[in-house]
């Protein structure tokens, strides 16, 4: 048999594969070929039929399934044991967890537990599954660093954004699921309120996010924002610096400790362009800047830019966006 | 309840920033710094300041804390935990490490050897990631080795009602917020959701001048010569190419227009 290159996928109750599982599955698939390597998916949660068949679609040689009612949310004391369960079953030495809210957790836990080590951010892997080594982002972006291994265990591997193609789905493309063994564990860690669910659409979903930065000068203009949003039929966002002054709320933090998106368009008004805002939004389709700084950063990501004042240009856009035939 | 807060020294990302922005960030002959000629300051991890926060508001909410400041690196690193109990820890340790730069896994080996040797310590508090590196790691890492609790991405910590064996944690999830209960020992991460950390007060810096760091050393906790976990190899500017068209009008109103016209054009706007 041939060894194996993990991808650990956490799926939420009936979900289908987010983007991120499919970019991890692309990264395995890249990095099994000419290696001699095969691809396994472990997919762990609660009614996750879907998540698993697509997985075998897109690839994944072997797919590993733990299912259970208790594991409809992420707690990482349940997690932990069966993702270690899906190592050991694959003696995986490359496992590749896609971007998601429990990364924090479940990496360095999973890396600590087996004695190997973690990287989070890789955009690119080198060398073979013996002998691996990475390239991450640092400094929210602003720099690479190449890492190498000393460790025993095995290399839990976090992907940035958008750094593989999600490998292309051949219906009916089929593996039989290996179950994963249920552990028994008393959790720690209990929820006592959760999250009210989300009303509306996602920040991450949405084709086009208007996003204003500190160049509106006032909390009061972020009005401005909300209204182009609205009018072209996106959601807004927002800089990490005015989400610290309250001008807008931390869900509409665009960047690398905030939501990341990919919209078909994005804007950013008034945002200068720091690379730890850019990791939230260079992958959209289509950046478009407005700033009075023509020296500004973000020029150098967008697309189209309009060298002008933010505040005057802004009324223009809703009018033009409220009326197609301008 | 004895709180250990784990801060440390990092490279101003900001003013990294600053440099990469401008296309002037250039890496040194060792290839594993920054050459910005002296001009970034160190300073303490945002994040963990916030960490050091959270443990000051759990006491100002009645509950009977003792707050240690933690911090691990080499002869410099020392510096912030000035700042720590200027804002109000009541004791300072410096673990004199000069490998710890990288590494959060041998940073999470020496913390729990302190821990086991401490033995009352309840909550360990830190930021959520190095400001640096941004991996994030040395949290996870140290819970599994102390078998504690862990709760990443807090924004808020308070006491357990009727209990003093866990702790209540706000988390900041993508829906909002969540309430988790954390069984003591326990290691929080904290994140920027938390809010701005407060200043030192004037009293505070006072016992700052009054309480100097306790050092120790490394190879007190891990064996001398001991190789990375994770091995910092080289930093890489990447190159950032804009191809951005600058749309020319006489007026705001024209450069608006040739935009949205685009924009249509090119069939990404729907409206």
């Amino acid at each position: 048999m041939s060894e194996h290159v993990l991808v650990l996928i956490s799926a939420a109750p009936g979900a289908t594969l987010r983007a991120a599982d499919r970019e991890a599955l692309g990264a395995a698939r890249a990095f099994a070929e000419g290696r001699g390597l095969a691809v396994a998916c472990a997919v762990i949660g609660h009614d996750v039929q879907a998540v698993a068949t697509e997985a075998a679609e897109r690839g994944a040689d072997r797919v590993l399934v733990a299912d259970a009612a208790e594991l409809v949310t992420f707690n990482g004391d349940r997690f932990i044991p069966l993702a270690v369960a899906a190592i050991a079953a694959t003696e995986a030495r490359v496992v590749i967890v896609p971007r998601g809210p429990d990364l924090l957790e479940l990496v360095p836990r999973l890396a600590a537990r087996l004695d190997g080590a973690s990287v989070m951010g890789v955009v690119e892997l080198r060398g073979d599954a013996q002998d691996v080594s990475v390239v991450a982002t640092a400094f929210g972006g602003a720099a690479h660093a190449v890492y190498r291994f000393n460790a025993p265990g095995p290399r839990i591997l976090a992907l940035a954004p958008a750094v593989a193609e999600a490998p292309e789905r051949v219906a009916g493309r089929a593996v039989a699921n290996e179950p994963i063994a249920p552990s028994e564990v008393v959790p720690r860690v209990e929820v006592v309120t959760p999250a009210a669910p989300l009303e509306g659409p996602r920040l991450e979903d949405a084709r086009v996010v208007v996003s204003g930065g500190r160049g509106l000068g006032a909390a009061d203009r972020y009005s401005m924002i909300v209204s182009l949003a609205k009018a072209l039929g996106g959601m807004p966002g927002a800089s990490r610096a005015i989400v610290d002054d309250a001008w807008a709320t931390p869900a509409q933090q665009v960047g690398l400790t905030g939501k990341i998106v990919v919209p078909d368009i994005y804007f950013a008004i008034g945002i200068s362009g720091a690379s730890q805002h850019m990791a939230g939004c260079s992958n959209a389709r289509c950046i478009v800047a407005v700033n009075t700084d023509p020296q500004a950063p973000i020029f150098r990501y967008a697309d189209y830019g309009i060298v002008a004042d933010c505040l005057e240009v802004l009324p223009e856009l809703i009018r033009l966006a409220g009326d197609p035939g301008a | 309840m004895h709180v250990l807060v784990c801060a440390k020294r990092v490279l101003d990302p900001d003013g990294v920033n600053g440099y990469a922005l401008w296309g002037r960030l250039k890496v040194d002959e060792s290839g594993r710094s920054f050459d910005t000629g002296g001009t970034v300051p160190r300073i303490i991890n945002a994040y963990d300041e916030q960490a050091l926060e959270a443990a000051l508001r759990l006491r100002d909410a009645g509950v009977d804390c003792r707050i240690t400041a933690l911090t691990v690196g080499g002869e410099d690193a020392g510096e912030i935990l000035k700042r720590c109990v200027a804002m109000g820890a009541d004791r300072a340790i410096h673990v004199f490490d000069a490998e710890a730069q990288t590494d959060g896994f041998r940073v999470a080996r020496i913390v729990a050897a302190l821990v086991g040797e401490l033995a009352d310590v309840d909550l360990v508090l830190c930021g959520r990631q190095g400001s640096d590196y941004d991996q994030g790691a040395m949290p996870g890492a140290l819970a599994e080795w102390l078998g504690a609790s862990l709760v990443t991405m807090a924004s808020g910590v308070a006491a357990e009602p009727g209990t003093d064996g866990a702790v209540r944690v706000t988390r900041a999830v993508p829906n909002g917020e969540e309430m988790v209960r954390a069984q003591l020992p326990a290691v929080v991460s904290v994140s920027n959701e938390l809010g701005q950390p407060r200043y030192p007060s004037s009293r505070g810096m006072l016992a700052a001048r009054r309480t100097p760091p306790e050092r120790r050393e490394a190879t007190e906790f891990v064996e001398a010569g001991e190789t990375a976990t994770v091995e910092l190899v080289q930093l890489i500017v990447p190159d950032v190419q804009g191809q951005c068209e600058v749309i020319e009008g006489e007026d705001v109103r024209t450069k608006a227009a040739g935009l949205m016209a685009r924009l249509r054009e090119r069939g990404l706007l729907n409206v």
